[in-house]
């Protein structure tokens, strides 16, 4: 009977030191600290459609050559405007593609301004190449703009966007669409 | 995020796991059993818990994957463990915690009636469930670049939570020799409460190749909703500086525990039909009631469609007004808090077995039995099922379980669970019955504890009775 009881506890004392020596191991969770969370987020940017007769008056007498119009316009751009953002973005890569059926070649510029209406940061320029005239598979130009980081935190203030879009010796014989479409690549790198 | 990921090791680190009490159920040398079946075939005649050593109960759960998964020390770099493991896994896994701590528990045979037991008590129990929001996991951790025109839905997000204490009695009747029944009534006081479910919507970016950008990026019908009750109220007092916050939020905890939260009501019942004098069949229903969530209720809605292809550039030719891209999606999907009192039921839970005995003690001396009572029998095999109401949809899990009556001094049972979590679960329960003194140890999941970290989850409950 002695013996059997022995038994008993030793059986019991076993148990409750496997339960107590339970324990996790073969892992690293100081791994934690290496967490690199790197997703890439493709978001629409700016788009735009330009009819000719939207710039130029129909009834104008087509001999009349006007040398140069420009269509400045500003608006809201806050995508790059918080801290996380700014703190956490690698890189943005700005894809624009421009579709072009107007004989003439346009130049588009663009920038950003802070909450003050100044001009922050580089300028960019982007010269869509001339179409062959209305009727015509239009001509493609693409054309994508690195903004590095260092880039990014110069611009960690910007809240709007000022572009313009130049056209030279335009008259009411000029006929055609020009096409902008364009998207931002962001290249997020957070570290936990 | 780095707090989530802290929060999920602590739960594991505290190594122990689920709502399935396998080990317990209809172990009927413990007051516990009448827990999870009030209408348990229990032999004794008075018991009392230890006050807060009673019962502690912990469960932790991860369906679908293992910390040894994202933190194996194995030369591999952790982000692409958790590529690995994020691909693994689906919006049906889960992580899973409950813990229970019984305050008082005590239970008398009643003098007038022989055959009734009664019992009651007091517990705090802390109940949470988060299923795996894959698809915005896949967004937060990969972006939307490698999935163009593919949904991400906002049903993937679920969870629920809540803290509260149960107040309750029971009443145990051997109707017959074959019959014993046993109903007990459960007030509830919820400390904390919150809860999102049956979310819906999508949100896509979608390629527009004849479009005016090169993409769409839509939300679509969003309905996504989150209920609080006994949040807003501690929000605020954390909110203030004041150094008597934290004196403030424990003092506003313990009113509400102590009835002053919101209230419900609720019932468990169990029967033991015994089939013949070796087999016995039991059923049991747990927490069948609800929780009116009337006090300190916050909801927070967003519902609405959005879609976005960029900024107009130069807005004139269009006509259309300047835009300010937060100001239309909040415009367009605005987050709505309410304070409508609502109601939930609590995640009922249904156990049930078949038992067969054998091996009668019959040696003369009735050293292992009781007294008046015919002797045990020292072996028992049976079957034993369960299942839980979960937000998405139930959790089963079924078990073989062995019961080994070694001695009046020690008595165990192992069992193998096949579940949610895994197909070789092996768990066992150890108690021992020194004259009136109980203790009794059980975990499952035994395979691996040498290394939780490669578990699906594990349990352990633990506690000290007074029996008589």
């Amino acid at each position: 009977m002695m013996k059997t009881k022995k038994f008993y506890v030793m059986l019991y004392i076993f148990c409750v030191a496997l339960i107590s020596g339970s324990c996790v191991k073969d892992v690293d969770f100081d791994q934690v600290e290496d967490v690199v969370l790197t997703p890439v987020f493709e978001v629409d940017f700016i788009f735009s459609r330009f009819d000719t007769s939207q710039f130029i008056d129909p009834d104008l007498d087509p001999s009349i050559i006007i040398p140069e119009v420009v269509v400045n316009d500003t608006l809201n751009y806050d995508l790059l405007g918080t801290d996380f953002v700014v703190d956490n973005l690698d890189r943005v890569e700005l894809t624009f593609e421009f579709r072009n059926t107007i004989q003439r070649s346009f130049d588009f510029d663009f920038g950003f301004l802070n909450s003050g209406g100044q001009r922050i940061g580089p300028s960019f320029s982007i010269t869509a190449e001339s179409g062959n005239g209305p009727g015509t598979e239009p001509v493609v130009t693409t054309e994508i703009i690195v903004l590095d980081n260092a880039t990014i935190n110069v611009l960690g203030d910007a809240n709007r966007l000022v572009s313009s879009i130049r056209v030279q010796n335009v008259n009411s014989g000029l006929l055609g669409v020009l096409e902008l479409r364009s998207k931002g690549t962001y290249f997020i790198n957070y570290e936990l | 995020m780095r707090a989530v990921i802290y929060l999920s090791i602590f739960l594991w680190g505290s190594c122990v796991y689920s709502q399935n009490k396998e080990t317990l159920y209809d172990f009927t040398d413990l007051p516990q059993s009448l827990m999870s079946n009030p209408g348990a075939d229990i032999k004794f005649k008075r018991h009392l818990g230890v006050p807060f050593l009673s019962q502690f109960h912990t469960n932790v759960g991860l369906r679908g994957a293992t910390l040894f998964d994202v933190f194996a020390d194995d030369g591999r770099s952790i982000n692409e463990k958790i590529e690995t493991t994020l691909n693994k896994l689906t919006s049906n896994d889960y992580l899973t915690l409950t813990q229970q701590l019984e305050v008082v528990n005590f239970g008398w045979k009643s003098k007038k009636h022989r055959d009734v037991y009664f019992s009651g008590g007091v517990y705090q129990e802390l109940d949470l469930i988060g299923y795996f929001p894959k698809d915005f996991a896949v967004l937060a951790y990969q972006g939307n670049r490698d999935f163009i025109n593919q949904p991400f839905r906002f049903s993937n997000i679920s969870a629920s939570g809540e803290l509260l204490m149960v107040y309750h009695f029971g009443y145990n009747k051997k109707v017959n020799k074959k019959l014993t029944f046993g109903a007990r009534a459960k007030l509830y006081s919820s400390l904390f409460h919150a809860r999102t479910a049956r979310n819906s919507g999508t949100f896509t970016t979608v390629e527009t190749p004849q479009g005016n950008n090169i993409y769409q990026h839509i939300v679509s019908n969003a309905n996504v909703t989150l209920r609080t009750a006994g949040y807003a109220s501690l929000r605020d007092i954390a909110d203030n500086t004041d150094a008597q916050q934290g004196k403030e939020i424990v003092n506003k905890l313990i009113g509400r525990a102590l009835l002053g939260g919101n209230l419900g009501v609720g019932v468990d019942i169990g029967v033991t039909h015994k089939i013949n004098e070796q087999l016995n069949l039991t059923g049991s229903v747990n927490d069948l009631g609800v929780i009116f969530y009337t006090n300190d209720v916050e909801t927070y809605r967003a519902r609405g469609n959005y879609v976005f292809e960029g900024f107009e550039t130069p807005i004139q030719f269009s006509g259309a007004e300047s835009q300010d891209f937060l100001d239309e999606l909040e415009e367009a999907i605005p987050l709505d808090t309410l304070s409508t009192s609502y109601i939930t039921m609590r995640p009922l839970k249904l156990n049930g077995s078949l038992r067969y005995s054998f091996n009668q003690y019959d040696d003369g001396t009735c050293y292992n039995c009781i007294e008046g009572e015919d002797p045990p029998y020292l072996d028992a095999l049976g079957v034993q099922v369960f299942m839980q109401f979960r937000p998405k949809r139930p959790q089963y899990a079924a078990s073989l379980f062995y019961y080994k009556r070694l001695s009046k001094f020690l008595r165990t049972k192992v069992t193998y669970t096949v579940d949610d979590y895994s197909y070789y679960n092996v768990g066992f329960l150890l108690s021992t019955h020194i004259d009136k003194i109980n203790f009794y140890i059980s975990a499952n999941n035994l395979f691996d504890y040498t290394n939780l970290a490669k578990a699906n989850g594990a349990t352990v409950q633990l506690g000290f009775n007074i029996i008589m």
